[in-house]
């Protein structure tokens, strides 16, 4: 019982001290928490006038799963690299720390992250006359949490192969490429049918339409389809992960 | 203190390989660190010293032999409870302050050394709420060192610990693991530095391309180092020759004959007698260095026995 309530511990100790480090990051919180939220209201809010507050419903749905991205992917694409090469992984990994809360710690300041840019999101919604019922509001912003697991499982595999420069450059890649594609930033029901198409390749295609079916803004479709297509990318992640990780050496 | 003889060694190594890519690393290294003793790997970059450490602490697996750490598989974490580690290279996050990167990591442990001890042990007082980005190298190492010794290890690993570190600022850690061998634990210590060796080890493995080359207390590298080497072309076997006053090893480099010893002029008086007509004869005083390089040149060859300087 003491070696569980000492692991669970450790468990709750990294994650706040990650949290705490990611939070006095500027580079980590700026573009993790103050970018959806600015953006939201840019482009849900203010230049969506005519159309508001479906506009505003709609893309606060979808950017639930956009804020989800940011703190993920590059919380743990650039900085699982480079505390590869600077060598913090390796000094964990020596000690008796549990090694998944290594990983752990990373996940609890992604979500933290997510969900403190989603609350900021929901503010400007509400204020630009968004309602839904409490219900649902808790439906995207637990979608929202969730969806932080394929993205950084996607972003650990950038880090563990690239270095801090290359998985940057690919954070940044994948960040845009999952965003626009997948119909976050823009619905794709006003763009062209075959970018709906290639969106089906995207796990955040799929949070994306999950969450839209959540706050109610479409009838429920395909939900097995969506939520086999995301399990997957997140078993294939997980896998690329773990391989990656067992390969570190020295 | 009195140690029961019962608990297994604090680290084995046996047969040891590890290939690492086209280079084979660690080729059958054998290594037994005992309580209390401070043992150091000395070796040239590539050596080996790196791999071995990875192999204790569990980062890599072996290719063949053996590598135990208190009797258990170093790549278990319950086997590292009672290791205590500082590696060549490791940044520190950025965002913790001092305090909290040693608390965090006192947490590993199920009993660890309170955190002003350790402030006072790795000599970091009044750094306690800086951030860790904005430690200077050699702070930056002395955080590394109380992170080692946090969970009060019986075995402490410290690669290369005071590479980066000033002249000023080596006394004191050297001084703090005098302390945690005295409190018995077995300190393995990589370094280039022979002085560092000599100030704190009481057993020196000098390895090169994965193997040991030289064992002994550092007293017989000194003495080794205390000696001259002469070099000529002579007519004399190696038996007349290892027989001459002061002379305690006798080589070849090609046609030339290496004698090392620690009576230069009776040797070169008695060589002269045996062989008047030798030739090309040069006479080098070995430096701490020079022995050190001299073992690396010849491990081509056997391993060398050192002996206890009378």
């Amino acid at each position: 019982m003491t070696t569980f309530a000492h692991i669970a511990g450790i468990y709750a100790r990294e994650a706040r001290a990650q949290i705490v480090s990611s939070f006095r990051t500027p580079q980590f919180l700026i573009p993790s928490v103050a970018l959806p939220v600015m953006f939201y209201a840019l482009f849900g809010v203010a230049l969506a006038r005519n159309e508001a507050p479906h506009m505003a419903q709609w893309l606060l749905a979808t950017y639930a799963v956009f804020a989800a991205i940011g703190p993920s992917i590059f919380g743990f694409g650039v900085y699982v690299a480079t505390e590869r090469e600077t060598g913090i992984i390796a000094l964990k990994r020596v000690s008796p720390m549990p090694q998944g809360a290594y990983v752990a710690a990373k996940l609890a300041a992604s979500v933290a992250a997510s969900v403190l840019a989603l609350t900021g999101i929901a503010i400007v919604a509400a204020s630009a006359g968004v309602t839904m019922p409490a219900w649902r509001w808790a439906a995207v912003f637990a979608l929202g949490a969730a969806s932080t697991a394929p993205f950084a499982l996607i972003g650990m595999n950038l880090g563990l192969r690239l270095g801090s420069q290359g998985a940057t450059a690919a954070a940044n890649f994948l960040f845009m490429s999952f965003s626009v594609l997948g119909g976050l930033w823009i619905p794709l029901t006003i763009l062209p049918g075959w970018m709906t198409t290639l969106a089906w390749a995207l796990p955040s295609y799929h949070l994306g339409q999950l969450s839209l079916m959540l706050a109610g803004m479409t009838p429920a479709h395909d939900v097995l389809a969506h939520v086999v297509l995301v399990l997957a990318v997140l078993a294939v992640a997980a896998a690329g992960a773990w391989r990656g990780w067992r390969r570190q050496g020295a | 203190m009195p140690i029961p003889e019962i608990s297994p060694s604090p680290a084995v190594i046996r047969g040891l390989v590890k290939r690492r890519g086209a280079v084979i690393a660690v080729n059958g290294l054998d290594l037994t660190l005992r309580v209390g003793e401070v043992t150091a790997l000395l070796g040239p970059n590539g050596a080996g010293k790196s791999t071995a450490v990875a192999l204790l602490t569990g980062r890599l697996a072996p290719d063949k032999g053996h590598v135990s750490v208190f009797g258990g598989d170093p790549r278990k974490a319950a086997s590292r409870a009672r290791l205590g580690v500082m590696l060549q290279e490791a940044g520190m996050p950025r965002g913790l302050t001092v305090a909290e990167q040693i608390d965090l990591f006192r947490g590993y442990f199920t009993s660890s050394r309170p955190r002003a001890e350790l402030i006072d042990l790795a000599g970091l007082n009044g750094l306690e709420r800086r951030r860790c980005s904005a430690l200077s190298g050699g702070q930056q190492r002395r955080l590394q060192f109380a992170l080692a010794i946090c969970g009060r290890p019986d075995l402490l690993i410290l690669d290369e610990p005071t590479t980066g570190l000033d002249i000023e600022a080596r006394h004191p850690l050297w001084s703090a693991v005098r302390v945690e061998a005295a409190r018995g634990a077995a300190v393995l210590l990589t370094t280039h530095y022979l002085e560092e060796a000599e100030a704190l080890a009481d057993r020196v493995m000098v390895i090169d391309r994965g193997r040991v080359i030289a064992d002994g207390p550092p007293a017989s590298l000194k003495a080794a180092a205390a000696s001259s080497a002469i070099r000529c072309v002579t007519r004399s076997s190696d038996a007349v020759l290892g027989a001459l006053t002061g002379v305690f090893q006798v080589s070849r480099e090609g046609a030339r004959v290496v004698l090392m010893t620690r009576d230069a002029k009776t040797t070169v008086r008695e060589l002269l007698v045996h062989d008047p007509d030798l030739e090309d004869l040069t006479l080098a005083g070995a430096s701490l260095e020079d022995a050190f390089t001299r073992l690396l040149a010849d491990s081509a060859g056997t391993q060398h026995t050192l002996e206890n300087a009378a």
